[in-house]
């Protein structure tokens, strides 16, 4: 208040003459003018033909958009005068700002859902039942995809959505780092049956003492923070648990607590994984080893160094692949559903699902059993593409459940207080059941 | 002795405390510092090196940013939707200050109060039912409501006590003279009032202008089109189409988000600061 | 200049003899009111009514299915689910952390740099810039800096020898972290408060009470601090209410996170509403939050007038 008190006097001498205040009045309605305009031209939206679907992805990749305007200029000759619009939504807010859309009154017609998404919108009733549009098209053979990577997008006789990205869990690894340590690569190991979860326990030791850096990084690094389940769940399947089954939380039983506490050790002991906090990023090359999805090795094309895919290290039970997912799904509340579910069929038919596989793996038994598809990936030799092959049809897709969101937010406390180094595994295992118990 | 005369005492003085504050500094700076530096680095060489000189000067790391999502387009988003909340902030806050500081009518004080107890008020208490009103008008993944809620909540009624406490000051007689002259109330509001109240204004103009420039509660529940995006939202959505962050990328956009408004900020750093004193007065 | 010239003869003539100058002013006032009062009605006194009807109801946010359910959501918030309280807890926290701290650094450095001398202006534009900054940016930036080995903070410690906790890994570090960057964002608008202040002492004061042989210490303690007390209480009211509001600086600092240790009201009303798709119970974490921030404000209030 002082302070006021103290300009008053000050800036009112400045600003008495009543004609300089004419002309700031002029100026301001001058400036108003385009603002206005801006305003106007931004607030208008385009029109919305009848016959245009809105379909959201979260790749803004230009070789996958092109691929997707293709399919898009392929459906034009089946329904004239149709065209498709495809939405980027960033992957991290994807699922959020898929729901944002919905809740406000102005769903796609078509959008990408990620497989721990889709049992939460299945169960909210928002997805369209595709079977109808699927099973009338002659030609489309429903039968064809894998009936383990339908389980997720289907509930008796109703089709909540169409695989389109059935990704396996490989491990990706650092040729120059193992060949630096002296060490077989993963590859060379599985060949001999030697790629198990105590070999790699040793070589990502070894990997990091004779390299300097990191033996292994969880995928991209997020391990310990929005992508837990996929650190976790691959070697929790290879020692024969899993996060949950038949509602009851999995996470406290003998062989996930042995799992993990071998990663804790791998952590805190060896430091041969890069620790929560830390970046390591294997991409870069700052890290010998990494369990990711398939798709993502379209970023290895400018890796500095020789690298490789290799299956995922078995266990005491084991191999045990495990699947990422995502499909395509229809919005209830679209506008234009029918036509929504045609291009979904399209989408997703024997040719294109052939030509989609060199980025998106597969769920088509037909496609997989092709030597298109072991040489549809320029970056990955065909051997290698038969791991990737093998993984689809033998893999278990990640655990989902349609609270998901909830059970990830009740876990996350919980694996957090895990990863420390004086952490009891056992103890925080109990304590994460503990707390998604009553969501299962 | 010689040393201790009270001109060498004030000189030493001077200098520790100089120290200390740049010592104090440090935290304040640094971020800054950093964030430039490594918005011209690899995406490795972020990780790998401390030093604040980049190895290798990654400038297209600047020329990228603006290939990797419609940046430009979010830029003049963030930019446009700033002038537009705040032209409408300064209408309807001197206006309605203007109201509250210099008309006499019932109810005054009650209406007074009223609008201070939604100065109290976070955000994120009406959010929800402001989501659903957007929703039925059709205002959801546009800019509409990045322009409503601002200039009507906490951010314009706040803006309206400023302008009534500067109205309060301005004499009545300069306003009496306007009568005398046959002037409407609008028009003693319109040529007197709002010429006098310059400072006022601007304090209000910047205070509102740097609010919506880095507004991200809403953005981030009314907007999901990447073209649609503002500043704050996209700064954080430099990742590849996988989700993994694009740190190189993050920080040259940052940085680009931040420099302008810091250099404007150096050169006008008077009257922003005092604008910011003038609000914090009101309360 | 024909304008004035017309109006002064409408102003003559008076358009509307009936209304009395009272009234008419009285309708002007009401008039220049009106965007403002619209805007009230709709955005907030409107959605406050509203958001205490939903926080009686179980509402999905994606099914849009809603049923009334009375006070189960308070019920549960506050007697069944223990994650309420230990938000709670977190805000309190946050804010007993932040606002102290907030208000002892910026009177320092005030007091630091409310004098005349070579560099005040540089080193207040430092201290301030962060305020002008986006918060998105400046919790991008400190997160780097706070990582556990990589991060500057800890490099900076493991030069003196001192090995830094992994601070966004470890709730009460984390804690700790959120609050002092979110200090160092914000302690420039106090500062620039307090100096104008300061400034506005009368200089007689500091000289009468030097000539009567007090120190430093006792000016700042009997003649200062008492005339800082109206701007005391102010930043306090606005430094705790923003406290209260803080969302974005958590979200992309620690996302609530680690252990939910840095899980603060703002950010749990989000995360229920919007992620978990629970409009009711999110409505009703609303209105629990409207009260307390009211309560706050109200017992600050008093004691202002009481102290004025």
């Amino acid at each position: 208040m002082d302070h006021a008190k103290k300009t008053r006097p000050l800036t009112i001498s400045r600003l008495l003459p009543i004609a300089r205040s004419e002309t700031a009045g002029h100026g301001a309605r001058r400036a108003g003018a385009p603002v206005l305009a801006a305003l106007a031209l931004m607030l208008a939206g385009s029109p919305a033909w009848a016959s245009e679907l809105r379909f959201t992805i979260w790749t803004g990749n230009e070789a996958h958009l092109k691929m997707l305007n293709g399919f898009a200029e392929g459906f034009k000759a089946v329904r004239p005068g149709v065209t498709v619009k495809f939405e980027t939504i960033p992957p991290a807010d994807y699922t959020q700002k898929l729901t944002f859309q919905i809740a406000g009154g102005n769903p796609p017609d078509i959008g990408w859902l990620m497989e721990d998404a889709a049992p939460t919108f299945a169960n909210a009733r928002v997805l369209e039942d595709l079977a109808p549009v699927l099973n009338a098209k002659k030609d489309y053979d429903f039968a064809d995809f894998s009936r383990p990577a339908l389980g997720l997008w289907t509930n008796g006789a109703r089709v909540h959505g169409v695989p389109f990205s059935t990704s396996p869990f490989v491990m990706f690894y650092n040729k120059d780092m193992f060949d630096k340590a002296g060490l077989e690569d993963p590859l060379a190991l599985a060949a001999k049956g030697q790629w198990n979860m105590t070999t790699f326990q040793d070589v990502a030791k070894k990997l990091t003492v004779a390299n300097g850096r990191f033996g292994f990084e969880f995928k991209d690094g997020q391990g310990y923070e929005s992508r837990i389940m996929h650190g976790l769940m691959p070697p929790i399947r290879a020692y024969g648990g899993d996060a949950w089954a038949n509602k009851e939380c999995g996470l406290d039983k003998p062989n996930a607590i042995a799992a993990v506490q071998q990663l804790h050790d791998m952590v805190f002991k060896d430091k041969s994984i890069v620790p929560p906090g830390e970046r390591g990023d294997f991409f870069s090359g700052n890290a010998g080893m990494t369990i990711n999805q398939i798709s993502r090795a379209s970023i290895m094309a400018n890796a500095a160094f020789k690298w490789g895919i290799a299956p995922l290290p078995t266990g005491p039970s084991g191999e045990s692949p495990v699947i990422g997912q995502a499909g395509i799904v229809v919005f209830a509340a679209g506008k234009q559903k029918q036509l929504a579910a045609e291009f979904v069929a399209f989408v997703t038919n024997k040719q294109n699902v052939a030509v989609a596989a060199q980025f998106f793996p597969p769920a088509r038994a037909s496609v997989l059993a092709s030597n298109d598809f072991v040489n549809s990936n320029k970056l990955i030799p065909p051997e290698q593409m038969r791991v990737v092959a093998d993984a689809i049809v033998k893999g278990k897709v990640l655990p989902s459940h349609d609270k998901s969101p909830q059970i990830l937010a009740a876990m996350k406390p919980r694996v957090d207080a895990l990863w420390r180094a004086e952490a009891n595994v056992e103890r925080s295992l109990r304590a994460v059941c503990a707390a998604i118990q009553p969501l299962l | 002795m010689d040393a201790l005369t009270p001109r060498r005492l004030r000189l030493i003085n001077q200098i520790c405390w100089t120290l200390a504050l740049c010592v104090a500094a440090i935290p304040f700076l640094f971020p800054f510092i950093w964030m430039v530096s490594s918005g011209l680095k690899s995406a490795n060489e972020i990780f790998g090196s401390p030093s604040i000189v980049p190895r290798a000067w990654q400038w297209q790391n600047f020329v990228e940013v603006f290939s990797y999502q419609p940046f430009a387009r979010q830029y003049f988003n963030s930019l446009y939707i700033a002038l537009t909340v705040t032209a409408a902030t300064l209408l309807v806050s001197s206006l309605a200050g203007y109201a509250l500081a210099r008309l006499r009518f019932a109810g005054s004080a009650l209406i007074g109060l009223f609008l201070v107890s939604a100065l109290m008020v976070p955000e994120e208490v009406t959010i929800l039912p402001n989501f659903f009103m957007m929703r039925r008008v059709g205002f959801i993944d546009s800019h509409w409501p990045l322009i409503l809620l601002p200039v009507f909540g906490p951010q314009g009624i706040m803006a309206t006590f400023l302008m009534r406490q500067y109205f309060m000051a301005v004499p009545r007689e300069l306003e009496e003279a306007g009568k005398m002259d046959g002037l409407s109330r609008f028009g003693v509001w319109w040529r007197i009032a709002v010429p006098l109240s310059r400072p006022a204004l601007a304090a209000v103009a910047i205070i509102t202008f740097l609010n919506s420039w880095n507004l991200f509660l809403e953005p981030l529940i009314f907007v999901s089109s990447l073209e649609k995006f503002t500043l704050p939202l996209a700064l954080s959505n430099f990742t590849d189409p996988y989700g993994a962050p694009l740190w190189h990328l993050q920080l040259a956009a940052t940085t680009l988000a931040v420099v302008p408004i810091l250099i404007v900020y150096v050169i006008a750093q008077r009257q922003i600061v005092e604008s910011f004193a003038l609000s914090g007065v009101k309360g | 200049m024909g304008q004035p010239a017309t109006m002064a003869a409408r102003a003559q003539r008076n358009d509307a003899p009936w209304l009395t100058l009272k009234m008419r002013e009285a309708m002007e006032a009401w008039l220049f009111l009106s965007p403002t009062l619209a805007g009230f009605l709709i955005f907030f006194v409107a959605p406050l009514v509203a958001v205490l009807g939903y926080s009686l109801t179980e509402w999905n946010l994606l099914s849009q299915q809603a049923t009334f359910v009375g006070l189960a959501n308070y019920d549960d918030a506050l007697m069944r689910n223990a994650d309420f309280w230990h938000v709670a807890r977190n805000s309190a926290v946050f804010a007993l952390g932040l606002v102290p701290l907030n208000m002892a650094l910026a009177l320092l450095l005030a007091l630091a740099l409310s004098g005349r001398f070579r560099g005040v202006v540089v080193f207040r534009t430092i201290f301030f810039a962060p305020v002008v900054t986006s918060a998105a940016a400046w919790a991008i930036v400190w997160k780097f800096q706070l990582q556990g080995e990589a991060g500057f903070i800890n490099q900076v410690l493991a030069g003196i020898g001192i090995t830094g906790p992994n601070w966004l890994r470890e709730p009460n570090w984390a804690m700790a972290a959120v609050i002092v960057t979110r200090v160092i964002k914000m302690v420039g608008l106090n500062m620039i408060l307090y100096i104008a202040a300061l400034q506005a002492i009368p200089r007689d004061y500091d000289a009468a009470a030097r000539l009567e042989g007090a120190s430093g210490l006792q000016i700042f303690r009997m003649i200062t601090w008492p005339l800082l007390g109206p701007t005391t209480l102010v930043i306090m009211v606005i430094t705790t209410i923003g406290s209260f509001k803080v969302f974005d600086h958590i979200y992309l600092m620690t996302g609530g996170g680690p252990e939910n240790g840095t899980l603060v009201l703002a950010f749990y009303i989000y995360q229920q509403g919007f992620e978990f798709f629970n409009v009711g119970y999110a409505s009703a974490l609303a209105m629990i939050m409207f009260v307390i921030v009211m309560a706050l404000t109200v017992v600050q209030l008093a004691l202002r007038r009481k102290d004025t």
